[in-house]
């Protein structure tokens, strides 16, 4: 089934990407952190986003998450994620899936642009992606073997309030996290911010793949911050991650970025990479089709 | 492994009901009206930094085809989900009541924020939008 599916999604991507014209997104460069930019209405974003992990007393892993990003109105944007990881002398496996929509509910533009989001994940302990940094995650949780840690399954509910701000070409976002095992575990907090620039504000005349105007430079930095029964930065585990990124006039955006850990909760160093495409107006291609 | 199929296929089919849904979205010229309407006077009066600059127009260009043609259409004419911008309520607004309308977007109509957009990008737009009467 795990085939056919993955074929079904080829399908659809080949589909769109036949009946579609150029279209480049309004990208910002971050990997964890989230702005107000919701994907254009009717657009589809597939992106593949794998991170190169160095533990501290654990074996380095390449997890990934790949995602699905549809524009569903100019304020709903609902993003799909197929997740999995291998484990240097360990195993490689299927860690789980998560839904999540965003919303805007405020339909102008302001200072401060409140973005709701809401998730749910069918994921088990072995995820490594790191998307999102909570509680007291710390690299020990990452060192456990792939078989004992996949026996964990969790399923979650994450809300994040999302604050963000275009001043002068700069975007700057702040990400308040709070995550629920329906299990009944205690809420989970976390953060995430980010900045980040353009290298050129105005577009030269001329269509260019390697002038500055396409590159977006900035920075991310996120942790956990414990949980409802100790909220607190000690004792968990925080990043700080410069970030490239280059958007081809093409659709296509690749973004790199190398993160380090901030204290000994956290893993030594991760090399996040990704590639996204953007297909436009699969929404009204489907809409004929039915 | 059946849980995963179930998931699955309710993830795709929920998809596909979803994309086939939003594409009733419509942005036309009736819809802009308003929305230019609520410009507030001060942005209403901003001028176009590169008013009168030929490069800011080609540059306008490149981005309209970027960002805006996959709707509006590779001529701008409209494309009956999105405004034709030749049409006389795009071309008797204001410069600033453009801007103003890319950087809020029209969100209830389908049409998205461009505050992404450094405002220098959205001002080249304008350029462009102003060029084609």
């Amino acid at each position: 089934m795990v085939p056919r599916f993955g074929s079904a999604l080829v399908l659809l991507f080949c589909f769109g990407a036949l009946n579609s014209g150029l279209a480049a997104a309004q990208e910002t460069s971050y990997f964890v952190t989230y702005s107000q930019q919701l994907e254009e209405p009717g657009n589809l974003e597939i992106a593949v986003s794998p991170v190169l992990g160095f533990q501290r007393g654990g074996n380095s892993f390449l997890a990934s998450s790949t995602e699905f990003e549809y524009g569903v109105k100019g304020w709903w944007t609902t993003e799909f994620y197929l997740d999995g990881q291998s484990t240097f002398h360990d195993s490689t496996i299927f860690t789980g899936i998560r839904w999540e929509n965003r919303f805007r509910p405020l339909m102008r533009d302001h200072w401060i642009n409140p973005v709701l989001y809401f998730e749910f994940e069918d994921i088990n302990g072995a995820d490594k992606t790191l998307l999102e940094v909570v509680n007291h995650d710390s690299a020990g949780d990452a060192a456990i073997p792939n078989a004992i840690a996949r026996r964990d399954r969790q399923h979650e509910m994450e809300m994040k309030l999302i604050l963000s701000s275009n001043f002068r070409g700069w975007n700057v976002s702040e990400n308040f996290i709070n995550e629920k095992n329906l299990a009944g575990d205690p809420w989970e907090f976390g953060y995430a911010l980010g900045l980040s620039r353009p290298l050129r504000l105005a577009a030269t005349p001329r269509p260019c793949n390697f002038c500055r105007e396409n590159f977006l430079a900035g920075a991310e930095f996120y942790g956990g911050l414990g949980t409802t029964a100790s909220l607190t930065l000690a004792g968990t585990s925080h990043y700080a991650a410069p970030i490239l990124a280059w958007q081809l006039p093409s659709g296509m955006t690749l973004r790199l970025s190398p993160g380090w850990g901030l204290n000994t909760n956290s893993q030594r160093f991760l090399l996040r990479w990704g590639v996204s495409y953007e297909v436009s107006q699969l929404g009204r291609h489907l809409g004929k089709l039915f | 492994m059946g849980r995963f199929k179930i998931l699955a296929l309710v993830a795709l089919a929920g998809f596909l009901g979803i994309s086939a849904a939003s594409s009733q979205s419509r942005a036309t010229s009736a819809t802009v009206s308003p929305a230019l309407a609520q410009a507030p006077a001060k942005a209403r009066l901003r001028q176009n930094p590169f008013e009168g600059q030929p490069a800011a127009v080609l540059a306008g260009e490149k981005l309209f085809r970027e960002h805006c043609a996959q709707c509006h259409g590779e001529d701008g004419r409209g494309t009956g989900r999105a405004a034709d911008l030749h049409s006389p309520v795009v071309q008797n607004a204001t410069p600033g009541e453009l801007e103003w309308l890319l950087r809020n977007g029209n969100l209830a109509s389908g049409m998205p924020s461009w505050s992404g957009l450094p405002p220098q990008r959205r001002w080249q737009i304008v350029a462009y939008l102003k060029a084609l009467r």
